[in-house]
């Protein structure tokens, strides 16, 4: 569903990709965790098409996106739920629900998209008409993966979605993308909160210094000594 | 007193019109932190447009006023093809920078054209029910004026429905506030750019239709109501259009206060005083978020 | 800056030379046309160069700087008619524009830039029209002073202004001032985190660039005979600075210069087919600078010379000034 061939990029000055590839079939969960760096977070913003690459592809149904403008890829079901979760605070939680359902395909769903997403976070059905910037950082979070559901995406991908987060609310996001994954929605996962990631996907690449530096099952990266030494061991730094 | 009231309430019935005015600005640099500076000539090209569809063809200019809004939203659309298309390129900080030489390039562009096609003469539409007067309470209200404040009040009305409920207004309010995360739903944002600033300058020309029936234009005007417009935002803060349309009201009270207690000559002046009163009291604005 | 401190001082160099030229003009030549030209240009030199310094180098656009000269030459003038000294007079003008700018911005230097734009503006706008209302009259000066005026004293004058306006600016790109300033005008957040007190050097700078306007307002009133008080105020002052400096290329000493020389010459030129196009032409072509060559006469000399140094290496890129 999506490939991404030799891709490389920068981040201001630095060099944040370097020949990295990487692919998510559909159904697939895959995580892509590594240290500290602008890497991961460029590589979902090159897919969703707010950053051109120096080199390589990006290929999405077999179709090379290269120049697509982003909400050109949301209209054919990738959708980005960005770091930092970037609600439109000054509306409410209901708005900002109703205007992820944006492009035409999802308008047409809109009502029926809007109640699973209020089904699955019954705390937002209650918060409804309360301002998205008032909102505690687990339901902030909960309206950004809501928001990204309503454009009824085929692939979700998700920039830190665990950050900030109380370690109980990072639990029930994480089962809330079993869930969304069980409904068919294949998830790309960039995360700083390794074991959590690994556990959740079906796969994983290790991404350091702007390259992949390994790939596997989930839980065979998990159970991997090198990879715990390198983020789950108490030498480990984790943010 | 009873100078003091009617003088008020001249002061309130223009002050709907710098609330008009200062709407459309205040739309096109909240959505796309773009401040066009050249928004006072928007407003007297839509006056002598007025000016030409009344004189020219005879139309009511109130009527006029439904053939006015589209055309100078057709301008809008053209200027920011040919100019602030360019400008929204650059980050915000150069967005305003640029945007502030080009509208002031294109302030006095528009103003040199306007002095050639229409000589510096000032214009006024008359109608035959300008004239009319009402009484209320003692105060005599001219009918005309009133009613341009009506459809003033009207046009801010319908914007911010448009804002609240329809799905491009609501794509608007949200490329204001980010809009990378706009584009992440699919937003296409340069086309609610278009939009907004579509929509900005068509108020710039209503604004400017009706102060060709109530008052009078000529090319001075475009600076004079940019200024206005500027004062108006900054006092008002951005984020609301009818707190902009307050704001506006506020300054037509203030000009007209300052008229009687200081005299005619320095009315201008308070309109400076209460932009700096804002700067280093409250710099958000009278209604505009911190 | 890695680029070698002769390379640097060559244009401003060459600016000071030909201005100094200009100084020989009133021996060579006695026509008070060329001479009156002369101080249009001189004048319009200093008045960029000092819109230059705030917004070329500081890197704050003031749209209002015609409030500058305008206070300049209007304090000038009541103090000289009054009977003060000319210098004297010329003095109190620059230190009252220098106050005025910087008042402004203490109240707009901490918020976002357009603040200061529209406070400038507001400033000039409502000065001449509040002026315009108090002294509508003509001012003209007394009889003794026109009998006494020497176009020449005028003209050297200028000269100076003009000389050592560019001599300022030059100064100023090789001083920790200026540094500051420039990078102030790069990036403000970056510069305020290293160190640079961000508030300090733009109001510095504010002061220095409204000082010089006020002068050359100041100028202004001395060397016109007769004039509305509220002409000096009009807008138009503040396009021909902020035109003349974008034409020539901003930032640099001695862009001014070149965009004085151009702007003045062809304004001549047009004045004689067509009067008033010249404003719908400069507001065009500068509306293109703007946006296509920022860097105005200077960036596009330099990178024709680029060009033909290296015939062969097409756009080649290079480590910008």
């Amino acid at each position: 569903m999506l490939e991404v061939s030799e891709l490389s990029a920068t981040h201001g000055e630095l060099q944040a990709l370097s020949g990295v590839s990487a692919r998510v079939g559909a159904g697939e969960i895959v995580a892509l965790v590594g240290s500290n760096g602008a890497g991961k977070t460029t590589l979902l913003r090159c897919i969703a098409g707010l950053v051109r690459p120096r080199a390589g592809r990006i290929r999405w149904d077999g179709e090379d996106v290269a120049g697509v403008l982003p909400h050109r890829l949301v209209e054919r079901g990738l959708a980005l739920v960005p770091e930092g979760r970037r609600l439109f605070g000054r509306m409410t939680v209901d708005e900002n629900l109703r205007l992820g359902a944006f492009p035409p395909r999802a308008l047409r769903e809109r009502e029926a998209t809007l109640d699973r997403v209020y089904t699955t976070f019954p705390r937002l059905a209650e918060r409804r008409r309360q301002l998205a910037g008032s909102l505690s950082g687990g339901e902030q979070q909960m309206v950004a993966i809501g928001r990204a559901l309503m454009t009824r995406p085929r692939l979700l991908m998700l920039d830190e979605p665990s950050l900030g987060l109380a370690p109980r609310a990072v639990e029930a996001i994480f089962r809330v993308f079993t869930e969304i994954n069980r409904s068919g929605v294949a998830i790309f996962l960039v995360e700083q909160n390794v074991r959590a990631a690994l556990g959740l996907a079906h796969r994983a690449y290790l991404l350091e210094h702007a390259r992949v530096v390994g790939e596997g099952s989930g839980a065979g990266l998990l159970d991997d000594p090198q990879v715990r030494q390198a983020y789950l061991g108490p030498l480990a730094v984790v943010r | 007193m009873r100078v003091l009231l009617q003088q008020l309430l001249l002061g309130l019935l223009l002050g709907g019109l710098y609330g008009l005015a200062a709407a459309g600005l205040s739309l096109i640099f909240g959505v796309l932190k773009v401040l066009n500076v050249a928004h006072g000539e928007l407003i007297m090209v839509g006056g002598y447009l007025a000016f030409w569809l009344a004189t020219g063809l005879g139309l009511d200019p109130f009527l006029a006023l439904l053939a006015v809004i589209p055309l100078t939203a057709v301008l809008g659309l053209a200027l920011y093809g040919a100019l602030f298309g360019f400008v929204v390129r650059f980050d915000e900080e150069t967005r305003i920078k640029n945007s502030l030489l080009v509208g002031f390039g294109l302030a006095l562009t528009l103003h040199a054209l306007a002095v050639r096609a229409f000589t510096a003469d000032e214009r006024s539409i008359p109608t035959a029910y300008w004239g009319q007067t009402v009484a209320l309470g003692g105060l005599v209200v001219p009918v005309g004026r009133l009613a341009s404040l009506a459809v003033a009040l009207a046009l801010i009305g319908l914007t911010h429905l448009f804002l609240a409920r329809g799905r491009w207004g609501q794509a608007i309010r949200a490329v204001a506030e980010d809009w990378e995360a706009a584009l992440l739903q699919g937003i296409d944002v340069r086309r609610a750019y278009l939009l907004a600033f579509a929509i900005g300058t068509g108020l710039a020309g209503a604004a400017g239709a009706l102060v060709s029936v109530g008052y009078s234009i000529s090319p001075a005007i475009g600076l004079e109501w940019t200024l206005k417009a500027l004062i108006v935002v900054v006092l008002a803060g951005l984020g609301s259009l009818v707190g902009t349309f307050v704001g506006g009201l506020v300054l037509g009270l203030a000009e007209a206060a300052s008229a009687l207690t200081f005299g005619g000559p320095y009315r201008e002046v308070v309109g400076l005083l209460l932009f700096f009163c804002v700067l280093l009291g409250r710099p958000q604005g009278l209604f505009g978020r911190a | 800056m890695k680029v070698a401190r002769r390379a640097e001082f060559r244009g401003p160099t060459a600016a000071v030379v030909t201005l100094g030229a200009l100084g020989l003009v009133p021996l060579l030549v006695g026509r008070e046309d060329l001479l009156n030209l002369g101080v249009v240009f001189l004048l319009t030199v200093a008045l960029a160069q000092s819109w230059n310094v705030i917004a070329g180098l500081a890197g704050q656009v003031n749209l209002g700087h015609a409030a500058f000269f305008g206070l300049g030459a209007l304090v000038t003038r009541e103090l000289w008619v009054t009977g003060t000294s000319i210098g004297l007079a010329m003095a109190a003008g620059a230190a009252v524009a220098a106050a005025a700018g910087v008042a402004v911005g203490l109240a707009a230097f901490r918020l976002r830039g357009a603040y200061f734009a529209i406070g400038t503006l507001a400033l000039g706008e409502i000065l001449r029209i509040s002026v315009g209302n108090v002294l509508s009259e003509i001012s003209t000066l007394p009889a003794a002073t026109i009998a006494g005026y020497r176009l020449t004293a005028r003209y050297y004058a200028a000269l100076a202004l003009a000389v050592g306006s560019v001599l300022i600016v030059t100064a100023l790109g090789v001083s920790r001032l200026g540094l500051g300033m420039q990078a102030v005008r790069e990036d403000e957040a970056a510069a305020a985190a290293s160190g640079v007190g961000a508030l300090g050097v733009k109001l510095r700078a504010v002061a220095l660039s409204t000082a010089l306007a006020g002068l050359t307002g100041g100028l202004f009133a001395y060397y016109h005979i007769s004039y509305y008080p509220q002409h000096p105020f009009s807008p138009v002052w503040t396009f021909d600075a902020v035109l003349v400096t974008f034409i020539g290329g901003a930032g640099t000493a001695h862009g001014p210069v070149l965009g004085a020389a151009f702007y003045v010459l062809f304004k001549e030129y047009l004045a004689v087919r067509w009067v008033d196009a010249h404003l719908l032409i400069f507001g065009t072509l500068f509306v293109l600078i703007v946006l296509l060559l920022p860097g105005g006469l200077v960036e596009a000399g330099q990178r024709l010379s680029r060009r033909l140094a290296r015939p062969g290496a097409g756009a080649a890129a290079s480590a910008g000034p």
